[in-house]
């Protein structure tokens, strides 16, 4: 089964991904129009800044077991197997943010949201595009990101890449370096101005 | 990561006036620059193309996703068109700044203008001259009229090179016929710059970066050195005053008007409504001790130059400078404003104008001032501060105010050697000074605020090396109190020696941003007098905090001119390792100068100090060894 990797290396922190995610979560599935509706629809990827300001993409993790689901009264979380993906029914929950303070990664946000009930804020996180990818697409996040921070593969396939990458590293030079040397020049300065921008 | 307890400034008053904001609600650039991270690696690296709208595109830094923008346009093409559309913004700036002066010199000879007159005849008929007008004995407002329409002609297209680029070294001159550097027409070459950049025009990154050099020649040799001289002539040239600087130029028991921009058009109406002693009288009828004009930003150093105006602060002050409640009025023209003081302002008792035409802003009243009625206009919101004192809340007074000496115009400088640049000359052949140093440019919330200035201009004039410096660096480092004369004392003894000598101080104010330009003027100068080119002087230029399009324009004449200058930020073009080469070491063969980005000035003061030694043992001079 496909699922979403990501490889934080490679974030370049435009947040295209946060876009794409609120679009693919709201009725007219355009950003123009998205961005009008009320209510509006939220992201559910998060891009956060790293102590160097570099972007890294936060998403649900979709934990087995899930301590949202184990924190969840009202049996609103559960898990669809098919598709190996934490759900929340919007209907069932009741705003009590137990699942947010059980998640260790902060992913859950509470608001209306337009695939919600009407006039009342509930638990809101990554369904894995589950509506995308039963119409045969791949998830949001993972179309519009051009670095390929986020990948949609089989999770062997991943590992076996990642293998691969780490082993040609540990051999003599060879191959060229991981990262560009374009990147790796931008990721110095950025490191070097947040040293003198603080203390 | 960002830490709000953490000091975000070297300077005391910016820091105990960042926690008078805090504590007042207010929200700074700091705060607004937080809130934008992780700030977009593709636009940091120069690699997304919003030219056209078969796009926005965006190339992969990684190599696996697109290679090309929907054009074919692929990471080198893109940059380079990105970075050349901010070297047309920045000249485009500077040049329409230049502009209006030309428009209040033939407002002045028409009579148009009133309240602006001819202060320097002298400099006026030099300029004259240099535009091939003859003056013989026409009166100065005929001599005016003509030049300015000689100056109309260099934003045209009509003659093969902008008028002022003589005054460059015929070494230099050369260099620019060989590469078609020479700037033909101000406006010509921003004009042709965003079309080679328009979508199917030039792909080839190298001349798209050749154009942009000459684009950026036209501001240095034609927009900026216009406003320069311009200013120069209707509002006199700079000689060394007494000042004061930093937030504690404004006073509890005056009325206090910030002056903020960048074209002293508006600024020195201001100063002389200021001077009015009805005004003066209705401030005292209002409870005030009197008026006390103060600047902020550019417009403040045009003051500070020629009339000793107090400074208030550089760009990232701007904000804080309102938070003490102690303004009663802010005046902006434009340039560098930004968007966010209307806002802040409206938490205290502060009436903000804009004046120009050409920038509104949210928040703000807006009494337009034009050549014929600026001097009314300049009376009217003056008055209309005078009134506000009386709605003044609680003021935060931070520091007491540092003193500084301003107003170095080339023609000062000379002056101050005998009246020609040989002592200076001497001084350096000698070693006594290793060489100079022009330290230019902003502010910007990615290096803690005056660092950069502070620490470099420290570093430089420990060792010899004589520091010329304008705009926002000016204030930090009039702040820190290198611009006395017994700042002397923190010199290397070379430079030590000198400074007494003459009675100045080691780190000389050139002015506002487009004075940069005095920085050229006085290089060429060397130069001619040495019968070299200027790459090869032991100068350098540097701009540890920089933000601006209009610093990349004056960045990239530095270079073109055959000045080597350090950048602190890193400008948007890591996306293409072929323009950082290009740019960082290959430009030493087209032009005898190159680009260095180091955000550390410690490391930064000692690559200028090779650079200066390299330049020296070249010369034949005595070079030291850097450690």
């Amino acid at each position: 089964m496909k699922q979403v990797v990501v490889h934080p290396e490679r974030c370049v922190g435009c947040m295209q991904c946060m876009l794409a995610c609120a679009t693919a979560h709201s009725r007219s599935l355009t950003l123009f129009a998205a961005v009008q509706e009320t209510p509006q629809p939220k992201p559910r990827i998060h891009v956060g800044a790293g102590r160097f300001n570099e972007g890294f993409p936060n998403r649900c993790r979709h934990c087995d077991p899930a301590p949202c689901q184990m924190a969840c009264l009202a049996g609103a979380i559960y898990r669809r197997d098919s598709m190996d993906t934490v759900m929340i029914n919007p209907d069932r929950c009741i705003n009590c943010a137990s699942c947010a303070m059980a998640c260790p990664y902060g992913v859950i946000r509470f608001h209306e949201d337009p695939l919600g009930p009407v006039g009342h804020a509930i638990a809101v996180k990554c369904d894995n595009c589950s509506a995308r990818v039963a119409k045969g697409q791949v998830p949001a996040c993972v179309e519009v990101c051009k670095a390929g921070a986020l990948t949609y593969e089989e999770m062997d396939a991943a590992m076996r890449r990642k293998t691969r990458t780490v082993a040609r590293s540990m051999s003599v030079d060879t191959d060229p370096p991981a990262i560009p040397a374009g990147v790796a020049l931008l990721k110095s300065i950025k490191q070097s101005e947040l040293q003198l921008s603080g203390s | 990561m960002f830490d709000p307890r953490e000091s975000l400034s070297i300077t005391q008053d910016g820091d105990r006036l960042i926690a008078k904001a805090r504590q007042d609600g207010i929200e700074t650039v700091w705060e607004r620059h937080e809130a934008q991270q992780p700030q977009c690696g593709f636009c940091d690296m120069g690699l997304s193309c919003r030219i056209c709208i078969m796009g926005p595109c965006r190339v992969d830094p990684f190599g696996e996703g697109p290679q090309t923008g929907v054009c074919g346009a692929d990471a080198d093409i893109i940059v380079a068109r990105n970075l050349c559309r901010m070297i047309a913004a920045g000249a485009a700036a500077h040049s329409d700044h230049g502009r209006d002066l030309v428009e209040v010199l033939a407002g002045v000879a028409d009579g148009t203008a009133v309240g602006y007159k001819i202060r320097d005849e002298a400099k006026l008929k030099r300029l004259a001259e240099e535009y091939g007008v003859v003056t013989g004995d026409k009166t100065p407002l005929a001599i005016a009229g003509e030049l300015s329409q000689a100056m109309m002609e260099d934003y045209g297209m009509r003659q093969k090179a902008v008028k002022m680029v003589a005054r460059a070294p015929k070494k230099r001159q050369e260099v620019w016929e060989k590469f078609t550097l020479t700037p033909r027409g101000i406006d010509r070459e921003t004009s042709e710059m965003m079309h080679r950049t328009h979508m199917g025009v030039d792909n080839n990154w190298q001349s798209l970066l050749l154009q942009g050099m000459r684009n950026a020649l036209s501001d240095g040799w034609g927009g900026s050195m216009i406003a320069t001289e311009v200013s120069d002539i209707l509002f006199g040239v700079p000689t060394p005053r007494p000042t004061m600087v930093n937030a504690g130029v404004l006073k509890e028991d005056q009325v206090n008007i910030v002056v903020h921009g960048h074209n002293p058009v508006v600024s020195e109406m201001v100063s002389k409504a200021c001077q009015s002693p009805g005004l003066i009288d209705l401030a005292k009828e209002k409870g005030a001790q009197g008026i006390n004009l103060v600047g902020v930003c550019c417009t403040g150093n045009e003051l500070l130059m020629r009339r000793g105006i107090a400074m208030a602060g550089n760009h990232l002050m701007s904000e804080l400078i309102l938070s003490t409640g102690a303004v009663d009025m802010m005046i902006v023209d434009y340039q560098c404003i930004m968007p966010s003081l209307g806002k802040v302002a409206g938490s205290y008792h502060t009436r903000m104008v804009s004046t120009s035409d050409k920038a509104k802003f949210p928040h703000m009243e807006h009494h337009e001032f034009h050549p014929d009625n600026a001097e009314k206009k300049a009376v009217e919101v003056v008055r209309s501060a005078v009134e506000n004192y009386v709605n003044r809340g609680k003021v935060f007074i931070p520091v007491a105010p540092q003193e500084a000496v301003g107003g170095f115009s080339v023609e000062t400088i000379v002056g101050a050697l005998g009246g020609t640049p040989e002592p200076l000359i001497d001084a350096i052949k000698a070693g006594k000074i290793r060489g100079a140093v022009g330290i230019v440019g902003c502010n910007n919330p990615k290096i803690k605020h005056d660092y950069g200035h502070v620490t470099l201009t420290r570093r430089l004039i420990e060792n010899d090396i004589l520091v010329v410096d304008t705009g926002c660096v000016s204030v930090a480092t009039a702040k820190a109190g290198f611009k006395v004369p017994a700042a002397a004392d923190m010199a290397g003894p070379g430079l030590k020696e000198i400074c007494n000598a003459l009675g100045i101080p080691p780190v000389l104010h050139m002015g506002s941003c487009v004075d940069n330009v005095r920085i050229l003027v006085l290089v060429a100068a060397l130069a001619n007098s040495l019968g070299v080119d200027i790459s090869d002087l032991p100068v350098a230029g540097s701009a540890p905090e920089w933000y601006s399009e209009k610093a990349v324009a004056i960045g990239t004449y530095f270079v073109a001119s055959g000045v080597t200058t350090h950048l602190g930020p890193m400008p948007p073009i890591t996306g293409s390792m072929n323009v950082v080469k290009l740019l960082t070491s290959g430009l030493k063969d087209v032009v005898g100068a190159t680009f260095a980005v180091e955000p550390d000035p410690e490391k930064a003061a000692i690559f200028l100090r090779r650079h200066i030694e390299d330049k020296r043992k070249a010369l034949g001079l005595d070079a030291r060894t850097v450690e």
